[in-house]
């Protein structure tokens, strides 16, 4: 102690300079510019959206007719094309159609519950399957599309809210389409002659997949739990009606061997065996249930229409429907539906599929289409397609037989 | 014993070189930022977003890259309607051209995303070289000559309830070269743009073969175009993937018909949405399978299928005229009803 004195009685603790090291402020500076960005491209968004909801305010006859048009393109167009020609031997054409200059009681009541039969417009004859836009679109959004298709393709005037609104009333206990053009001529004999509706044979009802679907097995989920007692799903939960049979099939076999994983659907799906699979497939293939989804995602439905008609080359993102069918129905056997799929899923499923679905065997081209879109893009997609009327479910099975 | 100036340096150093090298200190903060920032910004652009390696159009040398004007830009007006309808009759061939269309394809089955789609033979690529001479007629070739061909072979006119391609001056053309004349807006004509036409592949020592390609086809195409190439229609009854061979498919004399035109085609744009996923070798084959089935026959057939063969085919990379299976590729199909 003594022979070493403190050396500086007037020591003053200092702290020793250790500067923050380089990279620190990079990633703060890097880190500050990407957010600047961010809220830049919000504000820009917005201001947008802004803009966009005052120039559709703006003009009330405008927006009416307009509106018509945009619900037109983006809801009928992919089938009945831009110009109303249908396609040769699958859709039939809007122009010169006899449907369209009749009572526009007709239109309506298509639009409410599309068509299941034979039809024939034109003098061409017709399979027809027309999904039901009751369930997507409200009276007006109805009452402003046929209003634009009469004025288009038919004798023209007006038709207003309240006359759907009876319309609809008129018609409620109807769950089914009609049965094509033998059922459409007895509401306007107009339509000229059509062909006879021959009811198909009865599905044989698989009392199996039906208990599975309410009941469960053994004490473990019953689909309709989650996925509603009509199959139409719920937020988050997706729509199972409609989807084709063998899609269905090959998705629970991909959650029991783990290829799709899936906390939740892993278990149930592991109880399943391959007719049990193959049964529950077919029974919700042959579902035809309202939709029950609504956009909810806050996305761009004007840039999900965009994605789903024409998809995006500067991305090399083919459409959606280019694939999945020109409205979105599905191609069977393995295409599934993506029309009225509720929104959560559809994002969810799109995200999951480009995040590591190239382990997903059934997903084929998926995964690099998905990877290339934002999580905006996934939004807007899954909002628009939840805005489309539900694929018309029919029995491939009896439609053959019939 | 006390060093002032060495004291002088130890308290006081710090502060000293903190003020002078302040400057440059935040100069390399900054900098740095902005290169991680930027960074960041093309690490995210290039590889999150543009998966997949290049496509062989973007190493072109001397080609000028070229983006067609947006759907969106069709001008109103009586030349809007012409372009609209020329872009109907795209894609919408089998009605809109309904009297001279004989199978299930529609011009968008090959020259997808309605011929804007570099390296599936766009339409604004096309505009710009023509008129050209062409060996397949040995004459110069008006835009509506090369269109005529279309019909006759790609879409198989023979087959179609007239019987043959538009006449010559159909509005068809009008329509059509309407439609190609304004996806070609602002473009030079005459110069070599990037992603013209179907790339061309390299054919190894492995040469292509059809086993290979039917093992590849299994894997990679079935599931949409189905095992037996008819393709798939929605529950309406439209076709949504074309169908690649049989009656209803594209006949012997198109250009799709060559092994090398349908593997440049596959490798550049197949499966759709996983372009040059494919390797080159696997182009080939899927092309070569797909190109050894039985097609409609090839219209400009007179005598035999070796005749014509001889006549029309020389040179080419074709399984026309060969004999696969005991049957003589050529031969043709009969004409399916058309729904």
């Amino acid at each position: 102690m003594s022979e070493h004195p403190l050396a500086d009685e007037a020591f003053e603790p200092y702290e020793p300079r250790r500067p923050v090291p380089l990279p620190v402020y990079w990633m703060a500076i890097a880190l500050a510019l990407w957010g600047a960005v961010t809220l830049w491209n919000d504000s820009t968004a917005q201001s947008s959206g802004v803009g966009q909801r005052l120039a559709e305010a703006g003009d009330m006859t405008r927006r009416h007719s307009a509106a018509g048009a945009d619900l037109f393109a983006q809801r009928c167009a992919t089938c009945h094309q831009a110009n109303g020609a249908g396609v040769a031997g699958a859709v039939p054409p809007l122009q010169g159609s006899r449907f369209l200059g009749a009572n526009p009681q007709l239109v309506v009541q298509i639009l409410l519950h599309g068509i299941n039969g034979p039809i024939a417009v034109g003098g061409d004859r017709f399979d027809g399957h027309m999904p039901a836009f009751g369930s997507v679109l409200d009276d007006g959004q109805i009452a402003r599309l046929v209003t634009h298709l009469r004025a288009t393709w038919g004798n023209g005037g007006e038709v207003e809210a309240a006359f759907v609104k009876a319309q609809r009333q008129a018609t409620r206990e109807r769950h089914a389409s009609w049965n094509g053009g033998a059922d459409l001529v007895s509401l306007d004999p107009a339509v000229g002659p059509q062909p006879a509706f021959l009811s198909a044979p009865p599905a044989p009802s698989d009392s199996v997949a039906m208990a599975l679907a309410r009941g469960g097995k053994a004490g473990g989920w019953a689909c309709s739990a989650c996925h509603g007692a009509a199959g139409e799903g719920r937020s988050g939960v997706p729509r199972l009606a409609g989807l084709p049979a063998d899609y269905i099939a090959q998705a629970l076999l991909a959650f029991s061997t783990g290829t799709r994983p899936s906390d939740i659907m892993g278990p149930i799906a592991r109880q399943l065996d391959g007719p049990e699979r193959v049964g529950l497939g077919r029974l919700y293939a042959t579902m035809a249930s309202a939709s029950r989804a609504r956009p909810e995602l806050d996305g761009d439905l004007a840039r999900g229409a965009t994605l789903a008609l024409q998809g995006d080359d500067r991305r090399d993102v083919p459409s959606c429907f280019s694939c999945h069918g020109p409205s979105g129905f599905g191609v069977a056997p393995i295409v599934p539906a993506i029309a009225a799929q509720q929104p959560a899923y559809t994002a969810g499923r799109l995200a999951a599929l480009g995040r590591h679905g190239k382990d997903d065997a059934g997903a084929a081209v998926m995964p690099s289409v998905a990877a290339r879109l934002s999580d905006a893009d996934r939004r807007a997609v899954a909002d628009y397609l939840a805005t489309l009327p539900p694929s018309p479910a029919i029995d491939t099975d009896t439609k053959d037989a019939r | 014993m006390t060093d002032p100036g060495h004291t002088a340096t130890e308290t006081e150093s710090p502060r000293d070189q903190r003020k002078g090298r302040g400057l440059p200190h935040s100069i390399y903060a900054l900098g740095g930022g902005l290169l991680l920032f930027a960074l960041v910004m093309l690490v995210r652009d290039d590889i999150l977003l543009r998966s997949g390696p290049p496509t062989p159009a973007a190493q072109d040398n001397g080609a000028i890259a070229f983006t067609p004007p947006p759907m969106s830009s069709i001008p109103n007006g009586p030349a809007g309607a012409s372009i609209r309808h020329g872009m109907a009759i795209f894609e919408n061939t089998g009605t809109e051209a309904r009297a001279f269309v004989g199978n299930g394809l529609a011009c968008r089955s090959c020259h997808l995303d309605a011929g804007r789609k570099a390296d599936s033979a766009p339409m604004w690529a096309a505009w710009v070289s023509y008129p050209q001479y062409r060996a397949k007629n040995k004459k110069m070739n008006s835009m509506e000559d090369r269109l005529n061909g279309c019909f006759s072979y790609s879409m198989n006119g023979q087959d179609s309830p007239s019987g043959g391609p538009p006449p010559k001056g159909d509005p068809i053309y009008t329509d059509l070269e309407a439609y190609f004349h304004w996806l070609a807006s602002n473009a030079p004509t005459g110069a070599k743009l990037k992603g013209a036409g179907f790339p061309k592949l390299k054919l190894s020592s492995l040469g292509y073969d059809r086993d290979r390609g039917r093992a590849v086809y299994a894997q990679h195409c079935a599931s949409c175009h189905g095992d037996d190439g008819q393709g798939r229609r929605d529950l309406n009854g439209r076709q949504v993937f074309p169908p690649l061979w049989g009656a209803n498919s594209y006949n012997w004399g198109a250009g799709m018909a060559q092994i090398n035109n349908a593997a440049g085609f596959i490798k550049a744009n197949m499966p759709l949405g996983a372009g040059n996923s494919l390797t080159d070798q696997q182009a080939w084959d899927a092309a070569a399978w797909i190109d050894s089935q039985e097609r409609p026959k090839d219209p400009r057939q007179k005598g035999s299928v070796q005749d014509n063969a001889a006549a029309f085919h020389e040179g080419e990379k074709t399984f026309y005229g060969k004999t696969i299976d005991n049957h003589l590729l050529g031969t043709g199909t009969s004409p399916k009803p058309r729904l």
